[in-house]
């Protein structure tokens, strides 16, 4: 009976009681974690779809711009003409439009000039002075896997014999993903590597040799990307090596894309 | 802490949720603009480039990743 009535009448009791600054010293430390909680959960959501939303946009804008600079009257040049050593292609700039079959019908892809931070969050990034589309070397590019629309989510799905298609301004390369064929000079290169990040011998013009100034003679592609998925761990590594150039022209589509 | 600002919020029981929702949003856009775009190159989930550790390779490569 004595203990209803005090505690009836605690509430009403404006003077602070013992205890009541721990009280809120406590909720407030509770609150902060909650928050803190909340900001983790809303930057996986920033990471993983909000990053997308700018390649989205910067994407859509630049693939209809690169077909326009490729049109008549356009500026561009071929880049599968272009010397890697000499053109001065700016960072950052499309440089060819990347089609993989094996992601769906209408996975397309621009690909910048540059693997920087900012080239890498507008889409797939060449590594400069590696070789352009269609040439002897390796045509090596990185791209995200997780973030940033993830155009290489899915690069561990990429099967041997797969196709992956370039589209440059007056070319379509179609490469053939594959272990690189016995040719002089070359070391077993599989179609798919998992490898350190510090691990730059996968671009070089002659992939997994040692010496970066060997004399190539397979014209390759390399794609690197992070692994496991989430994790920076190690790299994802996908070679391909062309089969087929045709000119791009009306009604000319590669095979690979047909159907 | 959240009940010290909405104390703090003025007009009335209207007054306090538009005002709560301005501070929410603005919150997640301060978060979404310029907190979470600095401080995502300062961690490593988006290293998809192969890099030598130190000394930079002969080509023009910009390698933005410490």
């Amino acid at each position: 009976m004595s203990g209803m009535s005090t505690t009836a009448q605690a509430p009403a009791t404006a003077i602070p009681m013992r205890g009541d600054g721990w009280r809120m010293v406590v909720r407030g430390f509770g609150q902060v974690l909650i928050t803190l909680g909340i900001v983790i959960l809303l930057f996986v959501v920033y990471e993983l779809w909000v990053t997308g939303l700018y390649t989205q946009h910067w994407q859509s804008a630049h693939y209809n711009q690169l077909q326009r600079s490729w049109g008549p009257g356009g500026h561009s040049i071929e880049i599968s003409k272009a010397d890697p050593h000499l053109a001065h292609i700016p960072l950052g700039s499309g440089i060819a439009v990347l089609y993989i079959p094996r992601f769906g019908k209408g996975y397309h892809m621009v690909i910048v000039e540059g693997t920087g931070t900012s080239d890498l969050e507008k889409g797939p990034g060449h590594y400069p002075g590696t070789a352009f589309p269609g040439q002897v070397g390796n045509f090596a590019v990185a791209g995200h896997r997780t973030t940033y629309l993830h155009p290489f989510y899915n690069l561990n799905a990429i099967k041997r014999g797969d196709a992956i298609v370039l589209e440059t301004k007056t070319m379509w390369f179609t490469y053939r993903v594959e272990d690189a064929p016995a040719a002089k000079g070359y070391p077993h290169v599989p179609y798919q590597e998992i490898v350190n990040p510090t691990d730059v011998a996968v671009a070089y013009p002659v992939p997994d040799q040692s010496d970066p100034n060997a004399k190539a003679s397979l014209k390759m592609l390399t794609f690197t990307t992070c692994n496991p998925r989430y994790s920076a761990a190690q790299r994802l590594v996908v070679h391909a090596v062309l089969a087929q150039a045709l000119p791009r022209g009306r009604g000319v589509i590669p095979p690979a894309l047909a159907g | 802490m959240y009940v010290w600002i909405w104390r703090h919020i003025p007009g009335g029981l209207p007054g306090k949720l538009i005002g709560s929702l301005v501070l929410f949003l603005g919150a997640c856009a301060l978060l979404l603009f310029i907190v979470f775009p600095r401080i995502q190159d300062k961690l490593p989930f988006n290293d998809v480039t192969i890099d030598r550790p130190s000394h930079s390779s002969s080509s023009p490569s910009p390698s933005p990743h410490p």
